[in-house]
């Protein structure tokens, strides 16, 4: 019964409070926008706040990693030591808390769980459930929301910070339960293992499918081994698939609910911002609360209001200033070039800005220029954070 | 041995390195030099096409270039393309394909879907109908798995239709008259160390033969040191104050370019091409790879 006037739109969320009164917070966004950092600087702002928090992050820097206290180990939740917060200034009323997920180990963690004993290791040489656990696509950010919704149910803390993994393509995180369960349940497996799993038994010939025409057409392309593996695979795992729709379910639905928000990260590249409004899109559609719109990177305009100074007015100034003009070529025509262009960049930037904020309003927007270097200690962290909620 | 004189060039890096920029860059030379060209790119959005200036060509060969074709290789159309192949009778061929639960079931067969698009870009390079095929590989841990599938099939699946096919196509990739990887990297800590991790599988875990390093979005030296810390007065014009700030940013960047540059060169002891941060007045396009194409040219690859 939906009619154009039902479809879901965006609605203004305030990202502040959504800092302090959400349960979790899921930055998302293409790999290489600087998504751990901004989770990791939200995070250290709401422990700032008072709440209790916990940054899961997948694949930090070493140096920020470092700079949160965490150790090369996975899965171990540590508390950054308040004293690491205190020399950068900082006076938490809260707690920071981080995480560096391992995601291979989160894999074998909860499916062994519920697997027979006697076939946990036959089930991890099983090719089949390699590419589940590594390279189906979706597989890495399935397990990524799989533990977090293990520790958002614990209850230890106020608040989770997700920091999803480097995929290429974002949306990946959206359609990763669809495709695992795709992958787990689909028709089209059922269909080719299907009388072996009925039977109670495996082997191709057992399978009803050596003889059949498709069958042998599929070992062609494929080799009778890999459907015979296949075979085994589906019975081993065949207790799994409820387990796995029941969590997706639950995830999704926390997703959607005023408990969690999401923070999109882009950067101001066009072809990042085109997929970061596709994804916004796809959040919006999908009912999911989205916090705010982050564009990292932004290229700085050092001029400000000022025109774009000739040459010759910057030697003038400089002269005034009693500033030699040295150099081959001479300082004011480098300082010129300098100017001009950081400024094209710095246009370039605002220019497809406008469009991710004509196309993603009224999510809120918020802001990070280009930093110098790069950042990775607390301090960093900190000043991103001026940056995403200035004080006045 | 010239690097365009190979087969097959490989391009790896890190996601939002450029290493679709320099694929184009690297197409356009060896167009330059006379050469034909097909460029691939793996199971993405089409970049390609756009940076060269023309419509997109999806996954039917077509022309981006004078001398250079490109094709997008996904695994729904290489699958096809295999299966036609292998099973030869049009009849076989329907009850397989056309059956959709049966062709939604292939895509989950382990290294299946990467296999066919690998075979399909080095049957490509069999057939030698262009003089160099140049890929812009997935980014880099799915760049290793994409290249490693042939190894991985030799190593875990017994005789068999799979492993005859990654006989030969292992056989391309680690000859290295036919085959390089070239990597792309930024003056910046992640991709630097992504680049080291990268170079080091290339040679230890593929043990395929490296190319070249391309270290992009180099920044030049532009200020000495006093130039960027001026004695200037406590009222400074607003100007000379924004200008300073931009040199001494400037600084912080070619600094930045240099030190890690010294630290690739040091860590993987052969030497950098350098390709220089871009300031297009309008986006970045053919004009910005037609620039890098003219460095590449006088570069000798």
């Amino acid at each position: 019964m939906k009619t154009s006037a039902s479809k879901p739109r965006a609605i203004h969320l305030d990202p502040l409070a959504a800092l302090r009164e959400r349960r979790v917070i899921v930055c998302v966004g293409a790999g290489g926008v600087g998504k751990t950092t901004v989770a990791a600087s939200l995070a250290l702002r709401a422990a700032v706040d008072g709440r209790r928090v916990i940054v899961l992050t997948i694949d930090p820097a070493k140096r920020l990693a470092n700079a949160l206290g965490l150790e090369e180990l996975g899965n171990v939740e540590t508390r950054v030591d308040p004293s690491r917060l205190r020399e950068a200034g900082l006076d938490p009323k809260g707690e920071l808390h981080a995480m560096m997920l391992d995601l291979q180990r989160s894999w074998d963690d909860f499916i062994m769980r519920h697997v027979a004993p006697g076939q946990r290791d036959a089930l991890r040489a099983n090719r089949f459930y390699q590419t589940l656990s590594t390279a189906l696509a979706g597989s890495q950010e399935y397990i990524a929301t799989e533990k977090l919704y293990e520790i958002y149910t614990r209850g230890d803390y106020d608040l989770l910070v997700l920091d999803t993994p480097p995929t290429s393509h974002a949306l990946d995180f959206l359609d990763a339960p669809k495709r695992i369960l795709d992958f787990l349940g689909n028709d089209s497996m059922r269909a080719v293992a299907g009388p072996a799993l009925a039977a109670g038994r495996f082997g191709l010939k057992l399978m009803g499918l050596g003889g059949s025409y498709v069958g042998r057409a599929l070992s062609r392309l494929t080799g009778t081994e890999t459907l015979e593996e296949l075979s085994r695979f589906m019975l081993e795992i065949q207790g799994t698939y409820e387990v796995f729709k029941d969590r997706a379910t639950k995830v999704k639905a926390l997703f959607a609910s005023d408990e969690a928000a999401f923070v999109l990260v882009t950067n101001a590249h066009r072809s990042t911002i085109d997929e970061a409004v596709y994804f916004h899109d796809r959040l919006v559609d999908e009912r999911m609360p989205v916090a705010a719109v982050v564009a990292n990177r932004i290229h700085r305009d050092y001029l400000g209001e000022l025109p774009t100074p000739s040459e010759d007015e910057l030697h003038q100034a400089l002269q005034d200033a009693n500033h030699p003009d040295g150099g081959e070529p001479p300082l004011a025509v480098r300082l010129a070039q300098t100017l001009a262009e950081a400024r094209s960049m710095a246009r370039l930037d605002r220019r497809h800005l406008e469009r991710l904020e004509d196309a993603t309003r009224p999510t809120a927007q918020l802001r990070i220029p280009r930093f110098d270097a790069d950042v990775y200690d607390i301090p960093g962290l900190w000043a991103i954070d001026q940056h995403l909620f200035p004080r006045d | 041995m010239s690097l365009l004189d190979r087969r097959l060039l490989i391009t790896a890096g890190k996601g939002g390195v450029g290493r679709s920029t320099v694929s184009a860059a690297l197409a356009l030379a060896a167009a330059a030099s006379g050469r034909s060209v097909l460029l691939c790119e793996v199971n993405t959005q089409e970049r390609l096409s756009g940076l060269l200036g023309t419509r997109p060509v999806g996954a039917a060969i077509g022309r981006l270039a004078p001398g250079i074709d490109g094709v997008v290789v996904r695994p729904e159309e290489a699958m096809r393309e295999y299966g036609v192949m292998k099973l030869r009778y049009q009849a076989l061929y329907r009850a397989v394909f056309e059956n959709r639960m049966v062709s939604r079931f292939l895509h989950f067969i382990p290294s299946l879907p990467e296999l066919v698009m690998l075979g399909k870009i080095l049957f490509h390079v069999k057939e030698r109908r262009w003089d160099l095929v140049i890929v812009d590989a997935p980014a880099t841990g799915h760049g290793i798995t994409f290249l490693g599938v042939p190894q991985a099939i030799l190593d875990t699946v017994p005789p068999g239709a799979m492993r005859s096919e990654a006989e030969w196509m292992r056989d391309i990739l680690l000859d290295p008259r036919q085959t390089a990887v070239n990597l792309v990297s930024l003056p910046e800590e992640l991709p630097v160390n992504e680049t080291l991790e990268l170079a080091a599988a290339t040679r230890d875990v593929l043990h395929m033969s490296l190319g070249r390093v391309f270290l992009n979005r180099f920044v030049e030296p532009r200020f000495s040191e006093e130039e960027r810390m001026p004695a200037l007065g406590a009222h400074e014009a607003p100007l000379l104050e924004a200008a300073f700030r931009a040199a001494r940013a400037h600084g912080i960047r070619s600094d930045m370019s240099a030190r890690y540059r010294e630290r690739l060169e040091e860590a993987l002891r052969f030497p950098l091409t350098t390709l220089p941060l871009l300031h297009p007045s309008r986006d970045f396009g053919r004009s910005s790879i037609d620039e890098l194409a003219e460095l590449l040219e006088r570069e000798d690859l």
